[in-house]
Formats: C-alpha cells, sequence, structure tokens
C-alpha cells in the first residue's frame, strides 16, 4: 500500500469524524473505553514494575501418606458423602495446583464444597534418581498404597477414583488390574484410550519419524524444557492469543488476577523420568497397547474390559491433545454397565480450570458421582 | 444507512478472505514440497493485505468511530490468529512435517550425545579434584534411599499382614 492510498485513508477519516455528529450514547462508550486504556495503562505498569506472585492451592489439605516423591493430600470438606474420592492427575508435565488454582476458581474446591472426601496424588517433581520410574511401578506400586492409604485414613471401604488427562490412562490400568481394591466408581476427564485418534502427538512420535529407545538413552529424563517445547509447538499461535486477551482485558482485575495464576503455571513445566517417558511412548502412543489389550501391568494383563464399576466418560470439544473420540473409546471398552459419555465445551485445560469449567464440567462431575457416593 | 450492519458485512467478507487465503497458502506449500523455499510470500499475500487495508479504510471513513470499532478490530486479529493457527495445524499435522521433526531431533541428537558426555567427564573430573561428591554419587545415594523406603514399606505390610491374621486367629 503506497503513501498515497495512506494519506487518503487518514483524510477520509477525520472528514467523516469532524462532519458526522457523536450521539451522547457514542461519548459514553468513548468514555468507558478511555477509563479501560487508563485502566490496561495501570496494570499492565504494575505487572511490570511490582507483580503479585498469585496465591495458589489455598484449599486447606492435610498430608496423608509420601512415597518418594508422590505426596497425598486429603483436602478440608464436610464429607457428606461416604465414599473418598481419589483424583489422579498427570505425572510429569505440569504442577496439579492447576486444580486448585484460585477461591472460587477451584475443582477442588467445588467438589470439597460438594461434601465430597477430597483425596489428591500428587506424584511430585522427579529428579535423575527417578530415572527408573516406570508407568508399570506407577501403576503396580504407587497407585495401589495411595489407594490403600485413602481407605485407612477414610475409614472407607470403597472409594471412587478419577483420573485426569494421562492419569485416567494410567488409573484404568490400575483399576483394570487391581480388581481386590473396592473401585466403587471410576471417572476419566480428558484421559486419551484409543492413541490411534490421539492427533498430533501420535503424529510425531509414530515409531517411523521417532526413535524413543535413542532419544532416552542419549538425553535420559525429558527436561522440562522439552516438554515445555512440545506443548507450545501444538498451538503456537497460543502465545500470541493469550497476549491479545490480555491487553483487551488489562483493564479488569479480576482476569489479571486469574491471567497471573495461570500464566505462572503454564510455565511450570516438569521433567519426565526416563523409563517412563520411554514406556509411556512405546507402550502407548506407538503400541496403543492399552486399547488393543497388549499391555501387561506387574505379570497382569490389562483388559479394560475388567473395569465393570460405573464409569464416566468427559471429553472435551476443542480438546487437541485428547480429542474427544480418543476419549470416548474407555465408553466401548469397560465391562460396566452403567457408562455415560459427555462431551462438554472447551480445550484440554480449560475442560477443569477456568470460569467456563465451573459452568460445565465441575457440576456435571460432582452431580454424576454425588448419588452414587 | 445502517453502517454496523455494513461494517459487519465488510468484517465477514474479510474474515472469509483470510480462511480462503491460509487455505490456499497451506496447500500451496505443502504441493510444492521441496521447492517451497522458493515462492515469495509477498507475491501471495500483497493483493490480500491490499484489499484487506482498503477494506478496512471503508469501514473507518464511513461514519463516526465508535468504539465497536476497537471491539471489531479484536474480531479481526482474533480470526486471523485462528486461520494462521488452523493453517499451521493442518502443516503440522502432515507426515512430511513429522519426518521433518525426527531428523531435527535426530540431528539434534547426535551432536547433543557427544557434547552431554563430554560435559558429564570434565564436570566428574573436576568434582573429584575438588574433593566433591560427582552427581552420579549424589543420584546413588538417592537412590538407595529410594530401595531402602521400598524395603520399609514391605516389611511394614507384611507385619500388617500378619497382625491382620493373628487378630483373625484370636477373635471367635
Amino acid at each position: 500500500m503506497g503513501q498515497e492510498r495512506f494519506a487518503d485513508v487518514v483524510d477520509r477519516f477525520t472528514r467523516g469524524y469532524e462532519a458526522a455528529e457523536v450521539s451522547p450514547e457514542v461519548l459514553k462508550r468513548w468514555q468507558e473505553e478511555l477509563e479501560r486504556s487508563q485502566a490496561r495503562m495501570k496494570n499492565f505498569a504494575r505487572m511490570m514494575t511490582d507483580p503479585v506472585e498469585p496465591r495458589t492451592g489455598q484449599t486447606p489439605r492435610q498430608e496423608v501418606y509420601k512415597k518418594n516423591k508422590s505426596r497425598l493430600y486429603r483436602y478440608e470438606s464436610t464429607r457428606t458423602g461416604s465414599t473418598p474420592l481419589l483424583f489422579v492427575p498427570n505425572l510429569g508435565i505440569s504442577r496439579p495446583y492447576i486444580f486448585d488454582l484460585l477461591p472460587g476458581g477451584s475443582f477442588v474446591e467445588h467438589m470439597t464444597k460438594q461434601g465430597f472426601d477430597f483425596y489428591l496424588l500428587d506424584w511430585g517433581v522427579f529428579g535423575p534418581e527417578d530415572n527408573d520410574l516406570t508407568v508399570e511401578d506407577c501403576v503396580t506400586k504407587i497407585l495401589p498404597r495411595m489407594a490403600a492409604k485413602v481407605l485407612e485414613s477414610s475409614g472407607a471401604s470403597e472409594l471412587s477414583v478419577l483420573g485426569y488427562c494421562m492419569g485416567a490412562p494410567i488409573s484404568a490400568c490400575f483399576v483394570a488390574t487391581h480388581p481386590e481394591v473396592p473401585v466403587k466408581n471410576f471417572i476419566d476427564m480428558a484421559g486419551p484410550i484409543d492413541f490411534a485418534k490421539v492427533g498430533l502427538f501420535g503424529l510425531w512420535l509414530d515409531p517411523r519419524f521417532f526413535d524413543v529407545d535413542r532419544f532416552v538413552d542419549t538425553i535420559g529424563a525429558i527436561p522440562a524444557d522439552m516438554v515445555k517445547a512440545g506443548f507450545k509447538l501444538l498451538k503456537p499461535t497460543m502465545d500470541l492469543s493469550t497476549s491479545l486477551n490480555l491487553w483487551w482485558n488489562l483493564w479488569n482485575d479480576k482476569y489479571v488476577e486469574g491471567f497471573s495464576a495461570l500464566n505462572r503455571w503454564a510455565n511450570e513445566y516438569v521433567a519426565f523420568p526416563s523409563e517412563f517417558f520411554r514406556q509411556w511412548v512405546r507402550d502407548f502412543y506407538q503400541g496403543n497397547k492399552l486399547y488393543t489389550g497388549e499391555l501387561r501391568m506387574g505379570g497382569r494383563p490389562v483388559h479394560l474390559s475388567r473395569i465393570t464399576c460405573p464409569v464416566l466418560v468427559v471429553g472435551a470439544k476443542e480438546d487437541y491433545i485428547a480429542p474427544p473420540e480418543c476419549v470416548k473409546a474407555l465408553l466401548g471398552a469397560v465391562g460396566s454397565r452403567e457408562k455415560e459419555y459427555v462431551e462438554l465445551p472447551g480445550g484440554h485445560i480449560s475442560l477443569i480450570a477456568g470460569r467456563g469449567a465451573a459452568v460445565h464440567c465441575w457440576p456435571k462431575v460432582s452431580g454424576w458421582l454425588a448419588p452414587r457416593s | 444507512m445502517d453502517t454496523t450492519a455494513t461494517s459487519q458485512q465488510l468484517f465477514d467478507l474479510w474474515k472469509r478472505q483470510i480462511d480462503e487465503g491460509t487455505q490456499a497458502w497451506a496447500r500451496v506449500m505443502t504441493e510444492a514440497g521441496a521447492s517451497a523455499s522458493r515462492i515469495d510470500p509477498a507475491t501471495f499475500w500483497r493483493p490480500l493485505m491490499d484489499q484487506g487495508i482498503s477494506t478496512w479504510a471503508r469501514v473507518m471513513s464511513q461514519g463516526p468511530a465508535s468504539p465497536d470499532l476497537m471491539t471489531q478490530w479484536k474480531q479481526f486479529l482474533d480470526q486471523w490468529i485462528e486461520a494462521w493457527s488452523k493453517a499451521l495445524g493442518q502443516a503440522m499435522g502432515t507426515e512430511a512435517f513429522a519426518q521433518s521433526l525426527g531428523k531435527y531431533l535426530d540431528q539434534w541428537l547426535v551432536a547433543q550425545g557427544p557434547a552431554k558426555k563430554a560435559g558429564e567427564q570434565s564436570m566428574e573430573a573436576m568434582l573429584q579434584s575438588l574433593g566433591l561428591p560427582s552427581r552420579a554419587q549424589v543420584t546413588g545415594v538417592a537412590r538407595q534411599l529410594v530401595e531402602l523406603e521400598e524395603r520399609l514399606e514391605r516389611l511394614e505390610d507384611a507385619i500388617a499382614a500378619l497382625l491382620k491374621q493373628k487378630d483373625g486367629k484370636e477373635s471367635p
């Protein structure tokens, strides 16, 4: 576009503006827009010069048990339900305080206010001494012990298990291979099951293009920065979109508070232990062994059909990490008579955290679980 | 003349142009394959951008500027980002991309492997000369602690099982 055309544009704009009358309604809205711009500049300056550390994870809790880096937390609750709930999030990748982000915006807070006896398994942050930890260890050593501690500390005879993201296939393996553990209900939230439909990660980790053994043997544990780069590559425009939305809503103090908390979590990645990554990629992403029934854990075959308790599967419409069809596959694989699939608005994270989650997901999950607890 | 309706029509037209433009660009790049680097992006995108700027010039000069323009500008940027996100997603969802990503990682490993080993060896030698424990030694101690914890837990389980058995025998 040449200089002449730009001058024409400016000329037409200013002449058009001067010639027309401006209504009081428009003036009022311009006034509001000006005030918002001032608030934006004020909040921007404060974020740059005096950033406030967001206070996340504020729902009161108690550490019930620890095993190496893993911690089992029990949250304060009215405990009107008799069946405790064990929440199994993803191992590595990110920290679990996303589920208890801020007061009024916390899945944990919602569930405890609904009266659930809520336990969270925090896998922890792993070091080089944990490089021998495998998926099998999580399923056969850590989860059984965590479930036992939940029953012991709550005094209950049964428990419900809720797996989110990677925590869902791991806990599904646990439930399927440990019939002696009294699991009353099982919920899969955005947890991939049929890895043939898992989207971009499935393609990039295809054995034709990615040699997981060579990768792990060379670099050992997968560094947090590399995990971050992988997830950022899934949606390269995410940071741009986030920055644009931040600028647009920078006048809103509540938005800024939420953004600070979420932004801190979104940039705090956790490394993968090397053997865990090897097994996770080889058996789940490349071999799809969980869905095909070829997986073995602790000498026991993992057959999802052995899950016979009531099952709720929750998929997110815009999830590009665990697409809905990949998550929904659990429904056809379990042996439960009572099973339900719901597909809710949102992406992988916004399914469980954020304003949309509070409206769509949390009430659905607590509403399904309450009469079964 | 209802300027809001006209602005919306122009805005919708621009959104459609962006969508179709990015789809076409993605197709061109995929079909071009190895010769994609010789394609001049400016030749492809200049007519679209010129048309877009003149579209917006018409919108801005149609009447008095209003705060709606700010909202529409934000929407325009959202649509632009969304369109590029879709195009990039399609490009990254091809086997060609997966293959080049795999090749890049392979090359990185080729460089990283010896560099990592050399770095570890020199660090170990330096720590040894200073009389300090190496990373491997500290990790080894940590591993032993983890194994000890495992053994203690197995002992606890065995004791609990024995007590349970004893309680079972004692109760009538």
